[in-house]
């Protein structure tokens, strides 16, 4: 469950809050979805500019204008990637992410398959694929 | 009008379990009100990120600063510069005329391991810790200007070398690039000694009016931003182009350019941040950076001393507290007091934080800051 990953990021007053009610939040990461060539990003587009975004705010972040629905992936391109050596909620370490600018769509960021062996790099090609055993977004190396 | 620092005064840098939030800040405010020679001031601004329900008051009351108009900021890591960017737009604007900026944070009692943003951000949901924002942006700094491992490490060697000769400094050490290179790995290329250590401390600054016969530092110009949507289209890494915009607006302010800066205290939260920093300031051309460290340029004694404090790295970086400590620094270094860190002939001081930890924005906040000598 994504919730539960969440609640066991770091969290300030974790040890003398013991006996707090857990965290309860909608996940905030980026919904993954089935589409016609393969999963997507739901996010929206700007009605005005035309800019993609990844999440569902209601105004476009560059101009202010109206956001609709839209689908971004599967494809796209490594902008930078990094793996990272220490565990995170209920993600083993090492683990690799990488920002990518999906096609014609928004930056998002994703976990890389396999990625600590394959060692990606920027510029490289990669494809959505379903969402991690914690919820996270991910991608694959295209061969 | 114009505002001065009349005093400064920081706690210690490092893990201090031994000690509260507002013991820290007991001790920054008792050096700043004793160097400023001052017991009163008319109101505080008080930089902290994950600082608990009422630190700020806790902090002024214990050193009998009670009853005055109290403002409590979180800016992320611009937290503590924030509060100094406020407590001089208070006296610029004639609201005050004696203010208390401090910045105080206990991170060892919160964190065992890398900070995060908040659970409700998108990235750090996705498991992007701040060490892997940094890391997002030294990939595609060594992409795009082939910087190596090894340029990066340079920048630590450098800032510890610095700490060494900061007894208030968390690590005081003076380290090799194989050491730096050879601590455990955090987020690739970034290992430990390239991330700045979990830090409990305080600093405070006492700012005023002119006076005379005194050893204040000017505050030339300070200038604040938050970033615009950091995406697809944004050509430099996180946070280059809100320094460089907030630099210009303090640049313009103060009427100087970045070349006639003497002395520097930068965000060096991770070794990237400093390269980026210094080329976002207009310091260094872009993708320069890593020449200039190599050349000496930035260490004490070369043309430009960047982070003479140790800087983030090795003084330590409590969130809340670095900006004010920086500036610290800076009054300490523009009026000759810095003794074995001593920039020689430092007029001017430039002084930058950046925070962030909100996905898809070009920074939370940035603080530039412009002091000169009296």
């Amino acid at each position: 469950m994504p919730g539960s990953a969440l609640r066991v990021a770091s969290r300030p007053h974790k040890l003398d809050r013991a006996d707090a009610a857990p965290l309860s939040f909608p996940d905030p990461r980026p919904s993954v979805v089935s589409g016609p060539y393969g999963y997507a990003i739901a996010g929206a587009r700007c009605t005005a500019c035309g800019h993609p975004n990844a999440t569902t705010a209601p105004r476009c972040p560059r101009c202010g204008g109206e956001a609709a629905a839209a689908l971004f992936g599967p494809a796209g391109t490594i902008w930078a990637t990094t793996t990272i050596h220490v565990a995170s909620g209920n993600r083993a370490a090492p683990y690799t992410l990488a920002y990518v600018d999906l096609d014609e769509g928004p930056r998002v960021l994703a976990h890389v398959l396999d990625g600590p062996r394959l060692a990606p790099r920027v510029a490289q090609r990669v494809r959505l694929i379903a969402r991690t055993d914690n919820g996270d977004p991910q991608v694959e190396v295209a061969r | 009008m114009s505002a001065w620092i009349w005093g400064v005064g920081t706690s210690n840098f490092g893990r201090q379990t031994d000690k509260l939030p507002a013991e820290l800040a007991w001790e920054a405010l008792q050096e700043a009100l004793a160097d400023a020679d001052v017991a009163h001031v008319d109101a505080a601004f008080v930089g902290t990120v994950f600082g608990s329900l009422g630190v700020a008051q806790r902090a002024l009351l214990g050193v009998g600063l009670a009853g005055i108009p109290i403002v409590t900021v979180e800016n992320a890591c611009a937290s503590g510069s924030t509060a100094l960017h406020e407590a001089h737009q208070a006296i610029l604007s004639g609201r005050y005329e004696r203010v208390i900026a401090l910045g105080v944070e206990h991170l060892t009692s919160l964190f065992a391991g890398p900070i995060a943003s908040d659970p409700t951000d998108r990235e750090q949901a996705t498991g992007l810790l701040f060490p892997g924002i940094y890391a997002m942006s030294a990939s595609r700094y060594m992409y795009e200007h082939d910087a190596t491992a090894e340029d990066l490490a340079a920048v630590a060697v450098k800032n510890s070398r610095h700490g060494a000769l900061n007894p208030r400094a968390q690590r005081r050490r003076a380290l090799s690039v194989e050491e730096v290179l050879g601590s455990r790995m955090i987020a690739e290329p970034l290992t430990l000694f390239q991330c700045a250590g979990l830090s409990d401390a305080a600093a405070a600054a006492v700012l005023g009016p002119t006076r005379r016969g005194s050893r204040d530092v000017a505050l030339r110009a300070s200038a604040l931003r938050s970033g615009t949507s950091w995406d697809h289209t944004s050509r430099h890494v996180w946070g280059y182009d809100v320094v460089r915009d907030t630099a210009r607006d303090a640049y313009d302010a103060a009427g100087i350019e970045p070349s006639d800066a003497d002395v520097l205290e930068v965000h060096d939260a991770f070794t990237i941040g400093e390269l980026v920093t210094v080329e976002a300031l207009g310091v260094d051309a872009e993708g320069a950076a890593p020449a200039a460290v190599a050349a000496g340029e930035h260490s004490l004694g070369g043309k430009t001393p960047v982070n003479p404090s140790g800087g983030l790295l090795s003084r330590g970086h409590p969130l809340g507290a670095t900006g004010v400590a920086q500036l610290a620094e800076l009054v300490w270094q523009l009026r000759g007091e810095a003794d074995q860190r001593q920039v020689a002939d430092a007029r001017i001081g430039l002084l930058e934080t950046m925070g962030g930890g909100t996905a898809g924005l070009d920074g939370n906040a940035c603080v530039v800051a412009v002091l000169q000598a009296g």
